[in-house]
């Protein structure tokens, strides 16, 4: 088994984050998703996502670079950050589960970022032309999204911005399945997703691999 | 109606039967009925019980196919299924395929509540059906139908032969399934023991990874398609959130699965084939075992709905023409001949007629009925042949309205299994918190092992024998009272049986056998004489009180000019001499000073003189008195219910020595009466025979009737007793006690087994292989116990 300090299982991670996600993310932007391939076609909708990914992978490359630029080099900045990226791993499958949903007031507080944003969203949305759509998408890659937050915590312990840009790629990917085929899944996939039990089921899945990081992080002081 | 030897419908007019198991089935020709009386002369009764009827059956009505889900939506289709419940409401019962569990029914009722006009839904997890109700304003049939397929379960409105062709085909996938894991585990095992006890020995890494690769092979088609019913089993639980025994199995099926996959590709770690396919194929054999027991429960309450005429004779200008029932309009003017069931509730044209009217109200007598009377379908034509205008057809008709009544009955029936399903929810909780413990602390220990030691654990602690201690016993039971002429069609009387304290009985044709007999006479002449005489006058008579007096004499005198009074007697003239045999009342007109003993209902006189008195009473049936005594000596309460006359209950009453009865009861008066009792905390079992017991018997805690009863009686009880005898009662009463007692010995060494096994698997002292084993001798264990109960 691969261990979490380790690059590529951080991209892994955030790959998973991603595909745990599905249930979640269908019922919060599902009806963007599929208002857009309802619409459009088939191409738009992967260019839509292609600037929702593209807009991840920008806040990660920005919160990469700044811990690369601003945080002092050393053992406790990456020891911090991993502790960091394991709680909000933790928060986020708590907050799958619906047992405590503290990243609601991270998304709260990213509110009026996007309030500036989405007039400017709206109006995109409905024009037509590639790039109309490629960037209708990156606005809503700005969409306050507890997922997002706890991804970056992960994009942050790349330390550069070239890492957390990949990292947040990763998680971006991750999210696409239910994303692109959120207008084209049965309704029966739609409603097994997105009930209750699932999202507790991923969220379960999430703690555990939280828990099993942590242990990671412990281990080696033993 | 069908032939019961051939299954083709038995042709108009035909009237012929054979006797199957102590009652008549009807059989549409003289060559089925000798052939099939050859078959039960030469006991080979099991042709009927086992063959395979899908074949031979009619076609059904519906098709099969979801494609066509519109073609339900037809009005004349739905006739047959759907019941206007008012102005706005239609109401329909639906079987719906794979149903397993209480989580499953918690599903499809919140689906279909969330559907706009949906008005219920309530899904009866055992009998495997849904009833819901709608507004047809709203939305169509069709609709709830396609909404239950989008999330995965086939309903179709209920058709019995539908509901068993079903479990005929979930039966044969199963059976696919188990040859696929038997077979497939066994090659895989074989090469396990050659791996594990060195047969070969210095193993080279080439051979070892041929090996390897050669069990994948093997396991892969367990894991892919036998295991298929434990994935989709855990995805309807994590969707309901809930958790069921097929998670865990699951959870350990795929990660074994995956980790030897990985281990075999790379040539490194262990592989676990041998004890997944193993795994699989015991809980497999489980699941089959129960699926058998279901159905055979199923079938039972199934068999017996086809209680209506299906074609009726319809007046036209031309003259007469078969038509469908389903197809009979309001208005429509039908013929019944003499004998033939009526077809649908309407209004009497003739003068007057007799209807036997036992099926909906147990009353014995037939009734007369007038012109302009209603008559109601079910009941049966008497004598002449009469024509009728419809009123209600199908299922408008009083007696689908006791059917629906029953249907509900059933539907709010308590049920134990929830308390099961919510400790085993809590179980599995448990063991699935245990084997993440066990991953994490084995992984700080010793990270090589932590994957077989959880794998372990959750193959040891896998609630198998836990599952299978009721199911098994279940079985067993049903086995049990089988050989002693009982049908159980569920498992409600263990439950009901652990507090049961009050038996209610019904009084005709439950407590009595519904035929009449002579109890006592008093003669006046010579006895002689008198049944020559009242003989040859009773023979005149319908009535059913005259059948054993117009037996007394093989040489009845022969009456002339014989007159029948309705509801006073019989008048007629022998050697110019008038004779009377009747009512008191009736005698009074000629001796006003005369006065019957009590409880004499017949006396026959000429005008000169009162010649002899008759009480004829409906005689009580086989082993009642031991059964009273037996209830009333192991403390549990009889109490008669009966909708006949005070009097008459009392007498039985006091000559069974029961001190409680109700007489002149309606079928809803009874069903108020059960429930009261059930809600000042009794447990109610309940005996009947007649339609309008149906209600009651659904809403009692456990029910029980006569395989003589009506067929929608035997519908709605849970135990339907084959002999005549009230013994019976007993049988059930002890075999339920202990069958509950197994039970009990099956739980006690499931829990103490799991629970001793799980520290043991948790500190890695069991191989996966081993613990697959002893989760399966655990299970065996089990099944034995539970075998026990196929002794006397």
């Amino acid at each position: 088994m691969m261990s979490p300090i380790n690059p590529s299982a951080d991209l892994v991670t955030a790959f998973l984050m991603g595909l745990a996600g599905a249930g979640h993310c269908l019922m919060m932007c599902g009806g963007i998703a599929s208002a857009m391939g309802i619409n459009t076609r088939p191409y738009h909708v992967w260019l839509y996502n292609l600037g929702r990914v593209c807009s991840y992978m920008l806040i990660g490359a920005l919160v990469g670079g700044a811990i690369g630029l601003f945080a002092p080099e050393g053992g406790y900045t990456t020891i911090i950050l991993r502790w960091l990226a394991v709680a909000f791993l933790l928060l986020l499958g708590l907050y799958f589960t619906g047992w405590f949903s503290g990243l609601v007031y991270l998304e709260k507080s990213a509110r009026p970022i996007w309030q500036k944003i989405q007039p400017l969203a709206a109006k995109l949305r409905n024009k037509p032309g590639i790039f109309a759509t490629f960037f209708a998408g990156a606005l809503w890659g700005w969409l306050p999204c507890g997922m997002v937050y706890s991804a970056l915590s992960w994009a942050a312990l790349s330390g550069s911005a070239s890492g957390g840009a990949l990292t947040m790629a990763a998680f971006g990917l991750g999210t696409l399945p239910a994303m692109i085929a959120a207008g084209h899944f049965s309704q029966f996939l739609h409603r097994f997703l997105r009930a209750q039990g699932v999202r507790t089921a991923m969220g379960v899945l999430l703690i555990i691999y939280a828990l099993w990081s942590m242990l990671t992080l412990i281990k080696p002081f033993f | 109606m069908e032939c019961f030897h051939c299954l083709q419908p038995v042709p108009k007019g035909v009237n012929l039967a054979v006797e199957y198991k102590g009652s008549e089935k009807p059989v549409c020709c003289a060559g089925c009925q000798a052939v099939a009386q050859t078959i039960i002369q030469h006991n080979l009764h099991a042709y009927y019980e086992h063959r395979d009827t899908s074949q031979l059956q009619e076609s059904p009505v519906l098709p099969e196919e979801l494609n066509d889900l519109d073609l339900y939506d037809n009005p004349d289709l739905q006739k047959e299924f759907v019941r206007h419940e008012g102005a706005d409401t239609e109401l329909a019962t639906l079987t719906v395929e794979n149903i397993t569990c209480g989580a499953c029914g918690w599903l499809i009722e919140r689906e279909l509540l969330r559907l706009e006009g949906v008005q219920k839904a309530v899904v009866n997890v055992t009998s495997r059906r849904v009833q819901v109700s709608w507004s047809p304003g709203q939305l169509k049939l069709s609709d709830i139908l396609r909404v239950l397929a989008n999330i995965g379960y086939k309903a179709l409105p209920f058709q019995p032969n539908e509901a068993e062709q079903q479990y005929a085909r979930q039966r044969k996938s199963y059976i696919r399934r188990l040859g696929v894991a038997g077979i497939a585990t066994m090659q895989v095992m074989m090469i396990a023991f050659g791996l594990y006890f060195g047969v070969v020995s210095d193993l080279s890494p080439d051979l070892q990874r041929f090996l390897w690769s050669v069990s994948l092979i093997f396991a892969t088609p367990v894991i892919l398609y036998s295991a298929q019913p434990f994935y989709a089993g855990a995805l309807r639980a994590l969707q309901a959130s809930r958790l069921n025994m097929d998670i865990p199995v699951s959870i350990a099926l795929l990660g074994a699965y995956s980790a030897s996959v990985y281990a075999t590709i790379t040539n490194t770690g262990e592989v676990y084939f041998e004890s997944i396919s193993m795994f699989t194929f015991f809980l497999l054999t489980g699941r089959f075992l129960e699926l058998l027991a279901k159905e055979r429960a199923l079938k039972f309450a199934t068999n017996r709905l086809t209680l209506l005429p299906k074609l009726a004779n319809r007046e036209t200008p031309e003259g007469y023409e078969s038509v469908a029932i389903k197809l009979l309009e309001t208005g429509d003017i039908i013929r019944v001949k003499a004998g033939e069931t009526i077809p649908a509730d309407g209004e009497l044209l003739n003068k007057q007629a007799q209807v036997d009217e036992s099926l909906l109200t147990g009353e014995s007598l037939p009734r007369s009925k007038k012109l302009g009377d209603a008559v109601i379908a079910g009941s049966i034509n008497q004598h002449s042949p009469i024509r009728i205008k419809v009123t209600a057809t199908a299922q408008q008709t009083v007696l689908a309205g006791i059917i629906a009544m029953q249907d509900s009955a059933l539907a709010v029936k308590p049920k134990a299994q929830q308390v099961i399903d919510k400790l085993a929810g809590y179980f599995i909780a448990a063991i699935l918190t245990v084997a993440v413990i066990t991953y994490f602390s084995w992984w700080w220990i010793q990270p090589d092992h932590a994957l077989w030691v959880t794998l372990a654990v959750l193959v040891a602690t896998c609630p198998c024998a836990l599952s299978l201690a009721a199911p098994t016993a279940l079985t067993g039971i049903i086995h049990r009272l089988n050989r002693d002429g009982i049908l159980l069609k569920g498992s409600d009387v263990l439950e009901s049986v652990k507090h049961l304290n009050k038996v209610c009985l019904d009084k005709t044709g439950t407590l009595t056998e519904g035929k009449f007999r002579l109890v006592e006479r008093k003669d006046y002449i010579d006895s002689e004489t008198v049944d020559k005489l009242v003989s040859g006058l009773e023979l005149f008579s319908e009535h059913p009180l005259s059948v054993p007096l117009s037996q007394l004499s093989e040489t009845p005198a022969s009456f002339q000019d014989v007159t029948n009074e309705m509801g006073f007697g019989l008048q007629g003239k022998l050697d110019g001499q008038l004779y009377r045999a009747g009512s008191e009342s009736y005698i009074q007109q000629w001796h006003p000073e005369f006065k019957a003993i009590n409880k004499h209902q017949v006396v026959i006189a000429s005008k000169e003189r009162v010649l002899a008195e008759f009480r004829v009473e409906d005689q009580i049936r086989e082993g009642a008195a031991e059964t009273i005594n037996w209830l009333k000596n192991n403390g549990y309460q009889p109490i008669i219910l009966s909708g006949d006359s005070e009097s008459r209950v009392q007498s039985l009453a006091h000559e069974l020595g029961i001190t409680e009865y109700h007489s002149a009861l309606k079928p809803e008066d009874k069903l108020a009466f059960v429930t009261a009792q059930q809600e000042a905390g009794n447990t109610v079992w309940m005996v009947g025979d007649g339609i309008n017991d149906s209600p009651v018997l659904a809403k009692a805690d456990l029910s029980m009737t006569f395989s003589q009863a009506s067929d929608l009686a035997q519908t709605a009880a849970d135990v339907v007793l084959m002999s005549e005898s009230l013994n019976q009662i007993r049988v059930v009463i002890e075999s339920a006690l202990k069958t509950r007692q197994i039970m009990k010995q099956n739980f006690i060494w499931a829990l103490v087994y799991n629970v001793s096994v799980l520290p043991v698997a948790a500190i890695g002292m069991i191989a996966p292989w081993a613990a697959a084993l002893g989760m399966s001798l655990s299970s065996l264990l089990v099944i034995g116990n539970s075998l026990r109960l196929y002794r006397k």
